[in-house]
């Protein structure tokens, strides 16, 4: 047996730099040929942006495949991802409508971008009667090029390779809490009741049916978190400014104070209604993470590193994770007996974890460029564009 | 034996997420989008209106009335019928005239409103119905699906509600 590890065996340290080179090079490629339409825009901030987000994504890549651990890389993209989403996209509303609220006049008209977290809401309403109950567009039109009929064709896409690793890998509203939850040593708030988890379940179940009764998007009037940062309904009546204040309150409240206290993801664990509809993809997608029970020692170090408590003591012992684990790897990362490791369903636990990890890191890493990327390009184009 | 084939069936699998993943830009995004496009859904009448019923020609102008929109089951929006006139270029100063909204030949509100040259001066549309099918509303205080007055692209669009009564029928 070679004294050096093979590509495909888990590096104990660092891989050599040729064979990290070698393995980052079809993300290399891949990259240019995502940002190659870029490179020939005249607006001279769009072509930097692409250029520096192609070379971040790329060294990301590099560093995953040079140090054998996927978790801090990922963030960096992530926490990036989260900051820079709602800088490109208030900057867009504020170009086309100079707003952030979005009046009644223009939810008529179909010009709400449409966002994927209402996905699980229009399932019943449209197979009942056909329609869709978001006041957008079908098709994509000159004051809405965010349309019904592409992000869901989007959603469907990048779900088939990614499965609930969307929510690391794609989800734009993650990173902001994953960014708070970085920020302290340690958490303030250790012991976290484990039912919480079901919570995400509990609303997924109560908006879907309370959307297909009430025919209105539930969750996007009354619950989203994320409406704080990028759009909302215009303050014009005392129940606008009711939502108002529950987006703020929850905002405040999921994404910035509890990730700060807990280090988790608090509400992608246990409030995210689309996270918990999301994880049923888990059960059709090949890629997995898996615990090698005759290594693990139970030393709880996976549990506690899991930024979204999908793993328990059963489910160790199970030798899985829960269905929401959302495959950031930060347990394969914090395990320092190899036990929690990359899986791809139908072979055997552990000795072929780090082929698994590269299948498995080559679409999510292309998913991560080709959609995360362009947001990012297109954020930081609009800082370049203020800079200069 | 089993194990091996199980696990170049997973194999076999894993590369072929990797070549959706390569597809996505090129073909699935758009085959998933056009499959969306294609399978005859419609933006719920509630935000869209609903699709036209009839066009009345007026000297210069249209005036296009929508069929009604009933509220589905607990949807907690008024049924109302949309009216909208255009094109913006072709309106008068001021307008004020009876409407059919139901096609019967006989008029059901009369609509009164100026229409400002500045795109930006706020509406102020009176609607009063000619029988107790409609309600009548002077300006929009709690604008809501059912009760609105805006400009869109095309001209002026005003949202009449229905009475409670003529909405059972």
């Amino acid at each position: 047996m070679s004294s050096h590890p093979s590509t495909l065996e888990r590096p104990p340290a660092f891989r050599r730099i040729g064979k990290s080179i070698l393995l980052t090079l079809p993300i290399l490629l891949w990259s240019l040929l995502m940002f190659s339409r870029a490179f020939f825009q005249p607006r001279l901030d769009l072509r930097l942006a692409s250029v520096v987000v192609m070379l971040f994504m790329t060294a990301l890549f590099f560093l995953m495949m040079r140090t054998g651990t996927t978790y801090r890389w990922r963030r960096y993209f992530f926490v990036a991802l989260g900051l820079l989403f709602p800088v490109g996209f208030i900057a867009d509303l504020i170009a086309v409508r100079g707003t952030m609220s979005i009046p009644i006049e223009r939810m008529v008209s179909g010009d709400t971008p449409f966002c994927y977290m209402v996905i699980p809401m229009l399932v019943i309403p449209a197979a009942l009667t056909r329609s869709i109950i978001f006041p957008g567009s079908i098709l994509p039109t000159a004051s809405n090029p965010h349309s019904i009929a592409i992000m869901i064709g989007l959603w469907l896409a990048l779900t088939l390779v990614l499965g609930k690793a969307w929510c690391s890998y794609a989800c734009f509203f993650g990173g902001i809490e994953e960014g708070f939850a970085a920020v302290a040593k340690k958490p303030k708030i250790r012991r976290i009741d484990p039912r919480f988890r079901l919570v995400p379940w509990a609303i997924l179940l109560a908006i879907v049916l309370l959307s297909a009764a009430l025919f209105e998007p539930v969750y996007c009037m009354w619950l989203c978190p994320f409406k704080a940062v990028t759009e909302y309904p215009a303050v014009r009546s005392v129940q606008t400014a009711i939502q108002m204040v529950i987006f703020v309150v929850l905002f405040i409240g999921l994404v910035i104070v509890l990730p700060l206290l807990t280090k988790k993801r608090t509400q992608c664990a246990f409030f995210c209604p689309f996270g918990a509809f999301q994880s049923l993809f888990n059960k059709i997608n090949i890629f997995e993470i898996r615990i090698d029970r005759e290594k693990c020692i139970d030393c709880a170090a996976c549990r506690n590193a899991c930024p979204t408590m999908a793993i328990s003591k059963e489910s160790v012992q199970a030798g899985n994770t829960l269905l929401g684990c959302m495959k950031c790897g930060a347990c394969v990362d914090v395990c320092k007996n190899h036990a929690a490791v990359w899986h791809v369903k139908g072979t055997a636990v552990g000795p072929s974890s780090e082929r698994s990890r590269l299948l498995f890191l080559y679409g999510a890493w292309a998913m991560a460029t080709m959609f995360g990327g362009s947001v990012l390009a297109n954020s930081v184009s609009h800082l370049l564009h203020f800079a200069m | 034996m089993r194990k091996s084939f199980t696990a170049v069936l997973g194999y076999f699998a894993g590369g072929l997420t990797l070549l959706v993943a390569i597809l996505v830009p090129f073909v699935l995004m758009g085959f998933f989008s056009n499959a969306v496009a294609r399978a005859g859904l419609h933006v719920d009448e509630g935000y869209s209106g609903g699709v036209a019923a009839r066009t009345i020609a007026r000297d210069g102008y249209r005036i296009v009335v929508n069929q009604p929109v009933k509220p589905h089951l607990l949807q907690r929006m008024e049924p109302f019928v949309q009216v909208a006139w255009e094109p913006a270029s072709a309106l008068p100063a001021q307008i004020s005239e009876d409407v059919d909204l139901d096609g019967d030949g006989r008029p059901d509100v009369h609509l009164t409103f100026a229409v400002p040259a500045d795109a930006k001066e706020p509406l102020q549309v009176n609607v009063a119905s000619l029988n107790d099918n409609y309600q009548s509303f002077a300006g929009v205080e709690n604008e809501s699906y059912s009760r609105l007055v805006m400009r869109t692209d095309r001209g002026i669009m005003v949202r009449v509600p229905l009475s409670r009564k003529f909405s059972t029928r």
